[in-house]
């Protein structure tokens, strides 16, 4: 019984994936990305646009949901002179028609997974429009030189590209980022998995000039965006927490409380070694002020800095 | 070695001759056959009213613990309710408007408005309520009232938590060519924090919160057809409404975060000359804080003039020398100079004045960073990377003034094969720098075996390999394998090893249209070893700390039941954060192998049921579980300890339900 639920089963996800092979086929799937890219250049260079715009597209495509959702966003807008659609429509991101409407054989410019024709070929089209600050260091970030499409995480034929909305985000980055994405459920961590926190909070997806593609010039920069009050500049600074902030956190999460890398004291312990009570061995948390309660923190609270005239050790 | 041969050989012919590459951007179309006055868009399908849904949202909360409230929004137990929605306009002549809201009404919830004109102008709205739940009903029996923490034998109960609120107002105007911007906000913080002060035994307390953040940004930007440029200006004020905190039998036990702003403007620009990518930034800053000082005997200042200048720059240029060749470098100059004041101050020692003066000191800390990098495609679907970075780093007043750090890495990527895309990277770095001195004024005579971590020599050595197989169109496999160790082949007292390696895979199937599920597990491990000596002088005891992390979820969504009107799906999560410390050495007295239970587990389930009560109407029935339970060894009695008082055992053991049922009107 079971044997034959089983061959049952096979059957079907044979008979799915035949369907779904037989769908996609198209006549150049045969074709290689160079191949492909090349046809399409020459496609484009010639630029035999169809003499009815969208109206030639859709007479094939206008029962297809996806293709028809473009008309939800901003790309489908007919009212906007800087909109694909108020301009050379479905051919202005698929390039010119050529004979794809004759029997269907020559290619157009496709986006996504599905694509053969390479990212960079594929952003050349996003590119032609946006343009602007935004993407301004996006030629020397870590998406371009992975060659990440823009198709990776934008859907312009869709109401609601899934890259902009802050419910969707976080989604959209970790659908790669999967160690972050598991990251975002450690003991602490920012509240990502609740998206009240997104990914773009701190990074920029087009990349940025600054390190780890942050939104501003350096980590603690980003840091204070958020808590300011640990910015000072106050009159006793604790070195490493003014040099870097994840000295001491990860901000994508941690086994620790306060997304710490180490619990005191022990984290403390791998800066501090003095001849006195800071070096020694704590046996047992929970037994006495240097295992228990904050530890370390117990009485050196300010440990972000301190602002009082007699704080240098950070207990005021 | 016959598969060596060929990509080399393939490689070869490929730099023998370049390709254009495809630039397909509407700018450079071929429009000299188009007329577009024929265009009538008969098929295309006018977007103009209104478009999206509202949903009122009601429901039974049953957090049984305030930190349930971070899952659930709220923390509160009973009815709850809540607007969600997105709704967009757009008129016949471009104007369009946007609302996107959600749980509205609950502790964490947004909206954000948007009107303008497509390509013109745009005013945005925005507000946003983030709650993060610490621990509920914590006992002190201090009571905090203008600056004075009086004791008293009546438990003060509160929350520790926190909550944001936040507003703002933005308004962007451009036509493409020109874009400007202005935006306002203004972040509300008020809640509880768990925090501690000596006097002269330790006391941990509920330290009050309420501060206001206000942020101003505006900038303009002007672009052409291979160049753009932007100058911003960002500027950030808070303000602490809490003063310095004082008993009333000891003056000033915890000094409030002081008021402060930030000031940026920042310039920036690019050009593209055929392949070759230019881009640059300067940005010069200012950081002030100038709040009166607490007054106390041996302070000679009234208010201190803190000010930090800074100023980042950058240079990056990347370049595509072929169709398979691109390279990269980048320069990267930051500097932070301390311009505040020094000074010396009294000191206490524990409590008394002791009559130790101390002089503050201003650091400045200047950072280089250059990078180069190199990507060639072997053959198509075969991608080689390669990069050198060098990170430079000058801090004044430290045991170590200079550090550098000096990493190699490599990247093969795999694109080649039907179903499989395969990426291995492998990275060496080594960091060293100036000699290591003890320094009096920063560490106050630390072991002379003793190296900071983050200024240590350190080797670190990593590899990374990514896998995405899709072996059927309906089905898609990631998995991410990684290891790194870092080596502080210099240090004796202090962090001397850190290993951390683990995967993630994550399983997506699109078994039918209708449905989809999907399946995740990653395992992390970090093992860190330290040593310590407590006699001042060699080692005398180790602690070995082994962190563990489990993360498991799964999920299914089935639509188009019921005559494509219901939807049913739900999602399960566990994750499971570990840390075990075990010590060891001729110090350590203690018998017990283990320091301490510290550990974290959470089990959520939510299962929904979406129906479509009409094609204007919907319902939608959820639940969501949360089972949390978190342990830490060092957690303690208010008591139990003479002479440490804390806020007792704030460990969590709950199980929350949250019954949530929401009617949505669609409005096309």
């Amino acid at each position: 019984m079971i044997c034959r639920i089983f061959n049952k089963v096979l059957i079907g996800i044979a008979a799915l994936a035949c369907v779904s092979l037989s769908v996609n086929a198209t006549p150049w799937d045969k074709l290689t990305g160079e191949q492909l890219e090349q046809q399409l250049t020459e496609k484009f260079t010639q630029g035999k646009y169809s003499p009815k715009g969208a109206d030639s597209c859709l007479m094939c495509h206008r029962k297809n949901e996806a293709v028809m959702a473009i008309f939800d966003g901003a790309h489908g807008a007919m009212n906007n002179k800087q909109s694909p659609m108020a301009g050379l429509q479905c051919e202005a991101c698929h390039g010119p028609l050529g004979k794809h409407n004759k029997g269907g054989k020559e290619p157009m410019i496709a986006f996504g997974d599905d694509s053969k024709l390479s990212a960079s070929a594929q952003n050349s089209v996003c590119q032609g429009c946006h343009n602007d600050p935004k993407q301004m260091a996006w030629h020397t970030s870590t998406h371009n030189l992975e060659e990440i499409a823009c198709a990776d995480c934008h859907n312009v034929h869709s109401a609601k590209d899934p890259a902009l909305d802050q419910l969707m985000v976080n989604d959209t980055c970790t659908s790669c980022h999967l160690k972050e994405k598991a990251d975002m459920n450690k003991r602490s961590s920012h509240p990502l998995k609740w998206d009240q926190m997104t990914c773009i909070d701190c990074h920029s997806p087009h990349g940025s000039m600054n390190e780890s593609a942050l939104n501003k010039p350096t980590i603690n920069d980003t840091c204070y965006s958020c808590h300011a009050e640990k910015r000072g500049p106050l009159l006793w600074e604790h070195a490493p927490v003014t040099e870097n902030c994840v000295t001491c956190h990860n901000p994508h999460g941690s086994v620790n409380e306060d997304m710490l890398n180490s619990r005191a004291p022990q984290l403390c312990q791998q800066c501090h070694a003095p001849d006195g009570h800071a070096s020694r061995v704590v046996q047992e948390p929970g037994v006495d002020a240097f295992g228990g309660g904050k530890s370390c923190l117990n009485c050196h609270n300010k440990i972000h800095g301190s602002n009082h005239p007699s704080g240098s050790l950070f207990q005021r | 070695m016959t598969f060596k041969l060929n990509i080399i050989t393939v490689s070869l012919l490929a730099m023998s001759g370049s390709v254009v590459a495809a630039n397909f951007g509407v700018g450079n179309a071929n429009t000299e056959s188009v007329n577009m006055d024929k265009y009538q868009c008969k098929r295309c399908v006018s977007a103009t009213g209104y478009s999206g849904s509202v949903s009122l949202l009601t429901g039974y909360n049953s957090p049984e613990d305030a930190h349930a409230g971070n899952a659930l929004s709220s923390d509160e137990e009973g009815a709850i309710a809540a607007i969600s929605g997105d709704v967009r306009y757009l008129n016949d002549t471009g104007y369009k408007a946007s609302m996107q809201a959600h749980q509205l009404g609950m502790d964490n919830g947004f909206a954000n408005i948007k009107v303008g004109k497509s390509g013109l102008y745009e005013l945005e709205l925005d507000y946003q309520a983030i709650k993060t739940f610490e621990a509920g009903d914590v006992r002190s029996q201090l009571w905090q009232n203008d600056g004075i923490l009086t004791p008293s034998v009546y438990p003060n109960q509160f929350d520790l938590a926190l909550q944001r609120e936040n507003s703002a107002i933005g308004f962007s105007f451009g036509e493409g060519v020109y874009n400007t911007f202005v935006r306002f906000s203004q972040e509300e913080k008020t809640g509880h924090q768990s925090a501690s002060f000596v006097a002269p035994s330790p006391t941990n307390f509920g330290l009050p919160v309420d501060s206001t953040t206000k942020q101003l940004d505006a900038g303009a930007s002007l672009g052409g057809d291979n160049w753009l440029t932007e100058l911003n200006y960002f500027g950030s004020y808070y303000s602490n409404n809490i003063d310095d905190l004082s008993l009333p039998y000891m003056n000033d036990v915890y000094s409030a975060a002081p008021d402060n702003q930030a000031h940026q403007l920042s310039l920036s620009g690019q050009y593209q000359l055929d392949r070759t990518v230019m881009s640059g930034r300067l940005v010069t800053g200012r950081m002030i804080q100038d709040d009166s000082l607490i007054q106390v005997s041996g302070n000679p200042l009234q208010s201190w003039d803190g000010q930090i200048d800074t100023f980042d720059g950058r240079f990056a240029v990347t370049s595509m020398l072929n169709n398979r060749l691109r390279v990269g470098a980048s320069v990267d100059h930051s500097k932070r100079d301390n311009k505040s004041s020094s000074w010396e101050f009294t000191q206490y020692s524990y409590n008394s004045l002791s009559g130790a003066f101390k002089q503050n000191v201003p650091q400045d800390i200047e950072r280089s960073t250059y990078k180069l990098n190199a990507s060639y495609r072997l053959a198509s679907g075969y991608r080689v990377q390669a990069g050198f970075d060098r990170k430079e780093i000058d801090r004044s007043y430290s045991e170590r003034e200079q550090t550098d750090e000096n990493n190699l890495w490599a990247k093969l990527s795999i694109s080649a094969l039907d179903s499989f895309n395969i990426n291995v990277k492998a990275s060496h770095g080594v960091r060293g720098g100036s000699e290591y001195e003890v320094n009096e004024l920063t560490s106050s005579e630390d072991n002379a075996l003793m190296r900071k971590y983050y200024l240590a020599d350190r080797t670190r050595n990593a590899v990374e390999l990514k896998l995405n197989h899709s072996p059927l169109s309906w089905v898609s496999i990631d998995l991410t394998g990684r290891y790194a160790i870092d080596d502080y082949d210099a240090t004796i007292i202090g962090l001397t090893e850190s290993q951390d390696y683990g995967y993630d895979l994550n399983i997506s199937v699109q078994l039918s249209k209708g449905i989809s599920a999907y399946g995740f597990a990653g395992q992390q491990w970090i093992d860190s070893t330290q040593a310590g000596s407590q006699s001042f002088s060699s080692p005398d005891w180790q602690a070995n700390i082994q962190d563990e992390f489990i993360n498991l979820g799964t999920g299914i969504s089935y639509s188009g039941l019921m005559e494509e009107k219901l939807t049913l799906g739900g999602d399960y999560l566990f994750s499971n954060s570990i840390s075990d410390t075990y010590l060891d050495g001729s110090a350590v007295t203690n018998s017990a192998l283990q320091y301490g239970d510290y550990f974290a587990y959470n089990h959520s389930v939510n299962v929904y049921a979406n129906y479509a009560l009409s094609p204007k109407m919907a319902l939608k029935l959820s639940y969501q579980y949360e089972r949390y339970y978190d342990t830490d060894g060092a957690q303690m009695g208010i008591n139990t300890v003479p002479g440490l008082t804390t806020l007792g055992e704030l460990n969590h053991d709950y199980n929350a339900h949250q019954v949530m049922l929401s009617f949505s009107y669609l409005l096309r």
